[in-house]
C-alpha cells in the first residue's frame, strides 16, 4: 500500500458541460511506467488535466489520491508542489520570461529551498547538452518562437530540473521526428528511478520502443476498456483501436 | 459649411479626423418622387412594400442628413424577409436626368430563422450631378442570416451620403459588402449594434478614389452579447488627388465576454498627391475578449510590380492587376456573377 | 480569480514631509501672481515678458474637447510656486535633513554614486541639488538647473526656450510658460559622447500645489546622451498639478535617449508636454514607464526634420483604481528616409483606464519613410477599460506605414501552465505581467528596471489576491 503513488477511483470529469471521463480507475505505484493510449477525443488529455485540477475541467465524482491523500480540490500549484509534473501537449508561450529565470523560480517554489544560481546553471547546462538543446535557449523567452520539437524538449528539461514524484507526459511524442523522440525517451530514462513514476499519454507507440513499460491502458470514450503490458501496445500499432470500440 | 460623421470618441482636434467639414456642397431643396427604383424579388414569401419608417439613429451622419431623410425622403421601402431559403432581393436605383436626387429610407426586417441576399445598387449616367442621401436599417432577428451588397457605382460628379444601422439578436449573421466607388464626396456611416449572443457581423468594403474624390468612412461595431464576432475588412486604393478618412471603431461593451473583434484596413497609394487618414479604434470595457486591428498605407511594392512586369505587363496594367488582386478577396463575397462583373467593369473603368 | 480593490501602501513614495516652505505663492492665476513669481525668481525682463504673454495665451485657450475630464482642476485652488527651505547645493551634506532623507529613501544619492554621470534633484518648485562629474565639465558638457541657465547662458536659452514647443500648443503649455520653475538644462558639445546617464528627479511635496519644471536639452552635432527623468509625490486628498515641459534638440548625427519613470501620486493631474526636434541622421529614443497620476495626458513628440532621422518610442502605462492614463506618442515625418518605430503597452486593473492615443503624420516631402506601430493592451479584470485611438495621416505614396494593435487578457491556459510548475496563481499572473512589461523594462538601466518591476509588483499586490 505504501508504494501507491497515484490512485484514481471511479473518476467522472466534464469539460464545458460535456461528459468526457466516465468512471476511470488507475493505480500507479512508485517505480512504474504506465501508458494510456486511445484514439483522439477519448479523454486522454482530460485525464492529465484533471489530475492537475485545471479549472477548465470539472470533476463530477470520484477521487484522486496522491500517496493516499485526496488531491481533488487542491490548486494546481499545490499539486505541483506535492510532486506532480505534467508535460503539456501544447506548451504555453510566456513572452518576456527567460527559461532560466522561470525554472529558477519554479524550482524554488517546488523545493521550498533557495536555489544556488551557479550550481543551478551548471545543472541546466548539463541537462540541455544531454537533450541536444542549444544552450542559447536558456536566455530566450519561455517557449516563444520555439519549434514544436524544441518546446517538447523544453518540457522534458523542466521535468528533469523539477524532479517530480510523478511525471505525466501528455502527447510529448506527437509531431516529433525520430531523433527527437529518441531524445525524449532518453530524458525519461534519465529521470526514472524506483522512487518515482511516469504516466505516458500517447496515441502512437514509437516512444514505447526504447522504454520498459509496466502497464498499457486503453482509453476509449472516457473509460479504460482494457489494460495489458507492452504487447498490447504492439497489437494496437498493428490493428488500431477498432476492436475496442463498440 | 457642414460638419458631419463624428467618431464615437473624440481625439485631438488638430488631428483633423473627429468629423469631416464639407464646403460648397450643393444640396437640393425639393425632392420629387424617385421613379427609377427597380425591385426584383425572387421568393414570393418575401415582401417589399412602399412605406415610411422611423429614422432614429444611434450615430448616423449628423442631424442635418438624418432630418432630411425624416422630412424629405422621396423613396421608402420596407423589406420583410420571410423565406428560409436563401433567396435574392434586388433594389436598383438608376439616376437619370429626371431622377437626379434620391433621399431614401429602407428598413430590412430579417425574421427569425430566415436567410436572404439583398443587393442595393446606385448607378448614374456619366456627367449627371446626382445627390444621394439614405438611411438603411437592418433588424436581424434570432438565427437569421442576411447578406447585403451595397454598391455605390455613382459617377464622381455626384454626392453620396449614407447611414447604415444594424441590430443583431442571438445567433444572427449579418454580412455587408460595401463597394464604394462614386461620389465627389462619399460619406458613409455604418453602425452595428451586436446585442445578441453568438451573433456575427461582417463588413467587407472596397473604396477606390480618383481625381478629387473624398471618402469619409465611419464604421462602428459595438459588441454587447457573449461570444459574438465583429469583423471589418477594408481594402482601398487612391489615385490622383483623392483622399480618404477611415474611421473604424470596435467597441467591446460590458457583457461581451468571449467575443472577438477584428479590424483591418489597407490603403494602396497610387499617386504622390493622394492622402490617407486613418483612425482604427479599439475600445474595451470587458475582460475576456480578443481584439485586433491593423492598418497599413503605402504604394504597390516595387518587387511585386517588377515581378508582374517581368511577365510582360506594362506598369499601368501591372498596377491594375495589383489593385484587383487586393480587391478580389472582398469581391469573392459577392456570389452573383452578373453583379460581380458589373462591379469589376466599373473598377477597371475607374482605374484607367 | 476575482480581484479586489484596495488602497495599497505605496511605501517610500508616500512618505510626506511637513509642508515647510520658505515661500509659497497664494493660490490662483492672475497677472499679479505671475509678476510676483517672476520677481521672486529674479527673472530678467525678457523672461518676465514670456510669462506675461503666456498668461494671456492661457486665458485665450480652451480646455481640450477630448480625452479625460479635467473639470475638477480649479486653478484658483493651486499654488503654482513653492520655494523649499533650501538653496541650490552641490553636496548632499548641505541639503536640509528632511529633504535629503526623502531623496535618500528614493535612492537618488546611491544611484548617483553607482551609475550616473550627473544628478539634479528638484523639491517642489526649486532644484535643491545639482552635480556633474568633473570629466564631463572638462569636455564642455553643461548640466545645471534651468534658473542658472537663464542667468548664465541667456542667448542659448532665448533661442531655444518655448521654441520647440510653442506657447500656444495647448492650454497647459501656456500655463507652464507663465509659471515655470526649476528643471534642468543640458548642453552636450559637438562630438562629445556622454556614456553614463544624467538624471533629474522631481519631487512634489507640497499639497494643493503644482510643479512646472522646464527641461531643455541640446545635443549638438555628433554628440550623444542618455537622460533619465524620475518623479514622485506623496498622496493628498486634493489634486496636485504637474505641467512640465521638455524641449529636446537633437542636432545632425546626434543621439538622445530620454527615459522616464513617472510615479506621481494618485491625486496628481499630469499634463506634461515633451517634444524633440531631430536633425539629419540623428536618433531620438523615448523610453517611458507611466505608473502614477490620477489623470495623465502625455504624448511625447518627435519631429523628424532631417533626412535619415530616426525615432523610437517604447512605453508602458499601468492604470489602477481611479486612474485615467491617456498616453501615447506623436511623430511627424518631415524629411526623406526618416523612420519611426512605436512599441506601446498598457495594463488596466481595478477599474483603471488606459488609453493609447497617437498621431503619425508622414508629410509630402518624407519620401521613402517608414513607420511601424505596435500596441498591446492587457485587461486584468472586467471593470477596467482599455482604449486605443491611433490616428495616421499619410500624405505621400512612397512610404511604408503599418499599425497593429491587440487587446486581451492573461490566458487561463498560461496561468494553468505556470501553476503546474508550482507557482501560485498570484505569482503566475505577476510573472506573466512582468514578462509583458519586459520589452520596456529591459530598455532601462538595470537599477531602474528593478524599480519598474517593484512598481509592477506593488501595483499587482493590490490587484491580485
Amino acid at each position: 500500500m505504501e508504494n501507491n503513488l497515484l490512485e484514481i477511483k471511479n473518476l467522472y470529469v466534464n469539460a464545458e458541460d460535456k461528459e468526457i471521463l466516465k468512471g476511470i480507475n488507475l493505480n500507479i505505484k512508485k517505480g512504474e511506467i504506465h501508458v494510456i493510449m486511445g484514439p483522439n477525443g477519448s479523454g486522454k488529455t482530460t485525464t492529465a488535466n484533471a489530475i492537475l485540477n485545471n479549472p477548465a475541467y470539472r470533476k463530477v465524482s470520484g477521487e484522486i489520491l496522491l500517496e493516499g491523500e485526496n488531491i481533488n480540490n487542491l490548486k494546481t500549484d499545490e499539486i505541483a508542489r506535492k510532486g506532480v509534473f505534467m508535460s503539456f501537449q501544447l506548451p504555453e508561450e510566456i513572452p518576456g520570461v527567460s527559461v532560466t529565470n522561470f525554472l529558477k523560480y519554479a524550482k524554488n517554489k517546488v523545493t521550498g529551498e533557495p536555489v544556488k544560481i551557479f550550481k543551478f546553471k551548471e545543472e541546466l547546462k548539463k541537462y540541455m547538452e544531454q537533450l541536444n538543446m542549444n544552450p542559447k535557449y536558456m536566455e530566450r523567452s519561455l517557449n516563444v518562437g520555439f519549434s514544436g520539437g524544441e518546446k517538447k524538449k523544453n518540457e522534458i528539461l523542466q521535468m528533469l530540473v523539477l524532479n517530480p514524484k510523478l511525471a505525466i507526459l501528455d502527447e510529448t511524442d506527437s509531431g516529433l521526428d525520430v531523433d527527437a523522440i529518441k531524445t525524449v525517451s532518453k530524458g525519461i530514462e534519465m529521470f526514472k528511478n524506483e522512487n518515482n513514476a511516469v504516466l505516458i499519454i500517447t496515441h502512437n507507440t514509437k516512444i514505447l520502443n526504447s522504454l520498459k513499460v509496466d502497464y498499457v491502458h486503453v482509453l476509449v470514450n472516457g473509460q479504460i476498456v482494457t489494460t495489458g503490458t507492452q504487447e498490447l501496445a504492439s497489437k494496437i500499432e498493428e490493428n488500431g483501436y477498432s476492436e475496442f470500440k463498440q | 459649411m457642414i460638419k458631419l460623421n463624428e467618431t464615437p470618441v473624440r481625439t485631438a482636434r488638430n488631428f483633423n479626423i473627429n468629423n469631416i467639414k464639407l464646403e460648397n456642397i450643393e444640396i437640393p431643396e425639393k425632392f420629387e418622387f424617385f421613379q427609377n427604383a427597380n425591385i426584383f424579388i425572387e421568393s414570393p414569401k418575401d415582401e417589399v412594400s412602399l412605406c415610411q419608417n422611423d429614422t432614429n439613429l444611434t450615430y448616423g451622419l449628423g442631424e442635418f442628413f438624418t432630418n432630411q431623410v425624416k422630412e424629405k425622403a422621396n423613396h421608402f421601402l420596407t423589406v420583410n424577409v420571410n423565406s428560409k431559403m436563401k433567396k435574392l432581393i434586388m433594389i436598383d436605383f438608376e439616376f437619370d436626368k429626371n431622377n437626379l436626387n434620391l433621399v431614401e429610407n429602407i428598413l430590412i426586417n430579417a425574421k427569425e430563422g430566415t436567410k436572404s441576399t439583398i443587393v442595393i445598387k446606385y448607378k448614374a449616367e456619366e456627367n449627371l450631378k446626382c445627390f444621394h442621401n439614405g438611411i438603411i436599417k437592418v433588424k436581424a432577428e434570432k438565427n437569421s442570416e442576411i447578406n447585403i451588397v451595397f454598391a455605390n457605382l455613382l459617377n464622381i460628379e455626384s454626392n453620396n451620403f449614407i447611414s447604415i444601422e444594424n441590430e443583431l439578436l442571438d445567433n444572427a449573421k449579418v454580412q455587408w459588402t460595401i463597394i464604394d466607388l462614386g461620389g465627389k464626396n462619399s460619406i458613409s456611416n455604418y453602425y452595428s449594434n451586436v446585442l445578441g449572443k453568438s451573433a456575427n457581423n461582417e463588413l467587407n468594403a472596397i473604396y477606390l478614389g480618383k481625381e478629387n474624390q473624398i471618402f469619409d468612412l465611419n464604421y462602428i461595431g459595438e459588441l454587447r452579447g457573449e461570444k459574438s464576432n465583429v469583423n471589418f475588412e477594408v481594402q482601398g486604393a487612391l489615385k490622383d488627388s483623392s483622399r480618404k478618412h477611415f474611421k473604424g471603431t470596435i467597441d467591446f461593451k460590458r457583457g461581451s465576454k468571449k467575443s472577438k473583434g477584428n479590424e483591418n484596413e489597407a490603403c494602396m497609394l497610387l499617386s504622390n498627391k493622394a492622402r490617407s487618414l486613418s483612425l482604427p479604434m479599439l475600445l474595451c470595457s470587458e475582460e475576456d475578449v480578443e481584439g485586433n486591428h491593423s492598418t497599413s498605407s503605402g504604394k504597390v511594392g516595387d518587387k511585386e510590380l517588377f515581378y508582374i512586369m517581368s511577365r510582360g505587363f506594362d506598369e499601368k496594367a501591372a498596377m491594375k492587376l495589383m489593385v484587383r488582386a487586393k480587391f478580389n478577396k472582398i469581391l469573392e463575397t459577392i456570389q452573383i456573377p452578373e453583379l460581380k462583373n458589373e462591379i469589376l467593369y466599373e473598377i477597371d473603368k475607374r482605374l484607367d | 480569480m476575482k480581484t479586489k480593490v484596495e488602497e495599497i501602501n505605496r511605501n517610500i513614495y508616500d512618505i510626506k514631509n511637513k509642508d515647510d516652505y520658505d515661500f509659497k505663492i497664494k493660490k490662483g492665476l492672475t497677472r499679479e501672481i505671475i509678476e510676483e513669481i517672476s520677481a521672486q525668481k529674479g527673472d530678467p525682463d525678457w523672461m518676465r515678458e514670456i510669462r506675461l504673454n503666456a498668461l494671456e495665451v492661457y486665458n485665450s485657450l480652451e480646455l481640450p474637447t477630448w480625452g479625460p475630464d479635467l473639470s475638477e482642476l480649479d486653478m484658483n485652488e493651486i499654488a503654482t510656486y513653492v520655494r523649499p527651505k533650501s538653496k541650490l547645493n552641490s553636496s548632499w551634506d548641505d541639503v536640509p535633513e528632511d529633504i535629503k532623507n526623502t531623496f535618500d529613501k528614493l535612492g537618488i544619492p546611491d544611484a548617483e554614486k553607482n551609475s550616473l554621470a550627473g544628478v539634479g534633484a528638484q523639491y517642489d518648485s526649486e532644484v535643491v541639488y545639482h552635480s556633474i562629474k568633473e570629466d564631463l565639465i572638462k569636455q564642455g558638457v553643461i548640466y545645471t538647473d534651468m534658473e542658472t541657465a537663464v542667468r548664465e547662458y541667456p542667448e542659448i536659452v532665448k533661442s531655444h526656450f518655448m521654441k520647440c514647443v510653442p506657447v500656444n500648443d495647448h492650454k497647459f503649455v501656456a500655463l507652464h510658460a507663465a509659471v515655470w520653475s526649476g528643471g534642468s538644462f543640458v548642453y552636450v558639445p559637438k562630438g562629445v559622447k556622454v556614456d553614463i546617464p544624467l538624471q533629474s528627479y522631481f519631487r512634489l511635496n507640497s499639497p494643493e500645489s503644482g510643479q512646472f519644471e522646464h527641461t531643455l536639452i541640446i545635443v549638438d552635432e555628433g554628440a550623444s546622451l542618455h537622460f533619465i527623468e524620475g518623479c514622485s509625490a506623496p498622496k493628498y486628498n486634493k489634486v496636485n498639478l504637474h505641467a512640465g515641459c521638455v524641449e529636446l534638440y537633437v542636432k545632425d548625427n546626434a543621439y538622445l535617449r530620454y527615459s522616464t519613470i513617472e510615479n506621481w501620486s494618485k491625486n496628481m493631474l499630469n499634463l506634461n508636454t515633451k517634444k524633440a526636434i531631430v536633425g539629419k541622421n540623428a536618433g531620438m529614443d523615448w523610453v517611458s514607464g507611466s505608473f502614477g497620476s490620477k489623470i495623465s495626458m502625455l504624448y511625447p513628440m518627435s519631429i523628424l526634420n532631417g533626412e535619415g532621422a530616426k525615432t523610437e518610442f517604447t512605453g508602458i502605462s499601468f492604470a489602477g483604481a481611479g486612474q485615467n492614463l491617456d498616453n501615447g506618442f506623436k511623430v511627424v515625418h518631415n524629411a526623406k528616409n526618416t523612420s519611426s518605430v512605436v512599441n506601446a503597452k498598457s495594463i488596466s486593473k481595478n477599474g483603471g483606464k488606459c488609453t493609447y492615443r497617437s498621431l503619425v503624420r508622414i508629410n509630402e516631402n518624407a519620401k521613402n519613410s517608414k513607420c511601424s506601430v505596435s500596441c498591446e493592451s492587457l485587461m486584468l479584470d472586467d471593470i477596467s477599460i482599455s482604449d486605443t485611438i491611433p490616428t495616421a495621416d499619410v500624405r505621400t505614396d512612397e512610404v511604408e506605414f503599418s499599425h497593429e494593435a491587440k487587446i486581451g487578457k492573461i490566458s487561463d491556459q498560461a496561468i494553468f501552465y505556470l501553476m503546474s510548475r508550482g507557482l501560485s496563481e498570484e505569482d503566475a499572473k505577476a510573472m506573466i505581467v512582468r514578462g509583458f512589461a519586459y520589452p520596456i523594462s529591459k530598455e532601462f538601466p538595470v537599477e531602474y528596471a528593478v524599480e519598474m518591476n517593484n512598481l509592477i509588483n506593488l501595483e499587482l499586490e493590490g490587484a491580485i489576491g
